[in-house]
């Protein structure tokens, strides 16, 4: 990988060219050489590619930050190593079914709130994975004859069924399904945003409120669309068609670089059981100086690493890094130095910790001369 | 955002009025997020308040491998995003301070933001407005170095001298966004 990536500008422009290339494989063979591509929603398709490469653009810069890649370094050592691969595979299956899945965490921080992530969530999901897959036509429907309804993937008929079976009906109404879930939470979202004023605190217009209505144009014209062939006869059909393609394109060009890329990042939390935490809130570190669990040794080791490697030194006199004591101890290691006495682990270190908060104050900083501290002092 | 946060530990007498108002506080949840603790239980019944010194260079920001930890253009280090936060903890460890507090059951981090909401307007924050012993202060610039000029005349009164190395021991603790 070394070696190839040298052949490069970047670590990016390698791994996009590398995506780039198995798009266009991929489109090769869904299109029967290029044969049958579908003019018609050109829009879709250079969009979606510009997604992929801006995914992979932002994953790579993601994935140099220090802190980023102490945890995938690890998380791969660790799928490696043969005597833990139960515990990888059992922190696998419970992040993606909890976390990623049934998303219980944001239930727990208010049902209200997991209800509409959840319909966001998979109904953006859903409806994403729809339209590449047809825009790509990697996956098309095709009737073989009057009784079967066939599936195509990459060419190849895939699933066959009736055409008026349970599951055709919904592969032809699968993005109407998710876009119905898209628009009851999008609704549910905005609801949230305009009543609670706990969230305006930190709210930005750009980074909370436009992927929502952004989002929220794009289901609308979408159904739109759905209601105008359905039941309208096609009333308005192209302008409506034309209109919600915009919508789609700006979405996905926004996509990597807003308030959504979090979605490739939860895979991450993966690593929090894997590496760190077997169970949840069970912690197996002592504390050097009360001897209270903290914590566990894998990750202190990968905190000190990541705060070496961007040069903070938290070193104390005694040899331990400030990350040995747990948060309590550390706490009051700062107090007993501000209070200029002895900590209650003996120890002090030589120096206030370097928290550069930039407040300089003229005159602490010079060297006076001994007559300065007499004068103070002959006052009184 | 002109004002400081200022600190003086032994002014704390433990009332917590603070941590009261800190759970008050707009987007806190009602879960307070600084420390009112004992320096030493069996010593003395002294205890200190302890927030976030929001610093200008966040360890806790830097070790966070989700990137959640984001600093406002006054240079306040906010509690993480809760989209972005894999509930790691990292940020807990490498904070040299001991800030960050976490929530287990909604799996995220979350720490004193300064009340954010109010110092963007130059407004004390919640735990300054209500210390009742001026333990915690939100004051102007002019008026922080004042205090620590006459804390340091105070201490040299008291026969502390400070050497080269440790005039920082004999000034109280500042700490806060100051940007002119
Ligand atoms: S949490 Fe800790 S590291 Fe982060 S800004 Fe506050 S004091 Fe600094
Ligand atoms: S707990 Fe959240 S905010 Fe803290 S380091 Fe981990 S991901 Fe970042």
């Amino acid at each position: 990988m070394k070696g190839l990536e040298r052949s490069f500008y970047s670590k990016a422009s390698m791994y996009s060219f590398i995506v780039l290339m198995v798009l266009f494989f991929l489109l090769w063979m869904s299109t029967g050489q290029f044969t049958k591509v579908k003019w018609a929603s050109s829009g879709y398709m250079i969009a979606s590619i510009i997604f992929f490469i801006g995914m992979t653009i932002r994953l790579t810069a993601w994935g140099l930050r220090p802190a980023t890649q102490q945890m995938i370094k690890r998380s791969f050592q660790n799928m490696k190593t043969k005597k833990r691969q139960k515990r990888n595979t059992k922190a696998i299956v419970t992040t993606l079914v909890d976390n990623i899945i049934l998303q219980k965490y944001i239930f727990k921080r208010g049902i209200y709130r997991g209800v509409q992530h959840w319909l966001i969530a998979w109904g953006c999901i859903g409806s994403l994975a729809i339209t590449f897959a047809l825009t790509f036509n990697w996956m098309s429907f095709k009737m073989v004859d009057p009784s079967t309804f066939a599936v195509v993937v990459f060419g190849f008929e895939t699933l066959k069924m009736h055409p008026e079976s349970i599951f055709a009906e919904m592969s032809y109404n699968a993005l109407n399904i998710t876009s119905s879930m898209l628009l009851v939470g999008l609704v549910m979202a905005i609801t949230r945003r305009l009543k609670n004023n706990d969230l305006k605190v930190t709210e930005r217009a750009e980074f909370d409120l436009l992927p929502l209505y952004l989002m929220l144009a794009m289901t609308v014209s979408g159904l739109v669309l759905t209601v105008s062939y359905k039941f309208l006869s096609g009333w308005m059909h192209p302008q409506m068609a034309l209109i919600h393609q915009i919508t789609v394109v700006v979405f996905l060009l926004y996509f990597p670089f807003g308030k959504l890329f979090h979605l490739p990042i939860r895979p991450l939390a993966t690593a929090v059981p894997m590496n760190y935490q077997e169970e949840v809130g069970v912690d197996t570190k002592n504390c050097i100086g009360c001897d209270e669990l903290y914590s566990n040794d894998d990750q202190i080791t990968d905190v000190q690493a990541i705060l070496g490697q961007q040069n903070f030194d938290f070193e104390m006199q005694d040899g331990h890094k400030l990350s040995d004591y747990c948060p309590a101890c550390r706490r009051k290691i700062r107090v007993m130095n501000h209070l200029n006495m002895p900590s209650p682990f003996g120890k002090t270190m030589e120096e206030p910790v370097q928290t550069n908060n930039g407040i300089h104050i003229p005159g602490f900083g010079r060297e006076r001369n001994e007559t300065f501290y007499e004068d103070v002092k002959g006052e009184k | 955002m002109k004002k400081v946060m200022y600190l003086e530990f032994e002014r704390c007498i433990g009332c917590r009025s603070c941590q009261a108002a800190c759970r008050e506080c707009g987007g806190h949840d009602a879960k307070e997020r600084n420390y009112v603790e004992y320096i030493d239980f069996f010593e003395s019944r002294q205890t200190y308040p302890m927030m976030c010194m929001q610093c200008k260079d966040p360890a806790c920001a830097k070790v966070c491998p989700a990137n959640a930890i984001q600093i406002t253009e006054e240079g306040v280090v906010l509690s993480a995003m809760e989209e972005k936060c894999i509930g790691c903890r990292n940020c807990t460890f490498g904070c040299p301070f001991g800030i960050p507090k976490f929530d287990f059951e909604e799996n995220k981090m979350y720490k004193c933001d300064m009340c954010y909401d109010r110092t963007k307007y130059d407004i004390s924050p919640m735990c300054a407005s209500v210390c009742p012993s001026d333990a915690i202060r939100f004051i102007d610039h002019d008026e922080m170095m004042e205090l620590r000029r006459r804390r340091t005349q105070m201490n040299l009164i008291e026969g502390k001298k400070p050497s080269q190395n440790d005039k920082w021991q004999y000034v109280p603790e500042f700490f806060g966004v100051y940007s002119d």
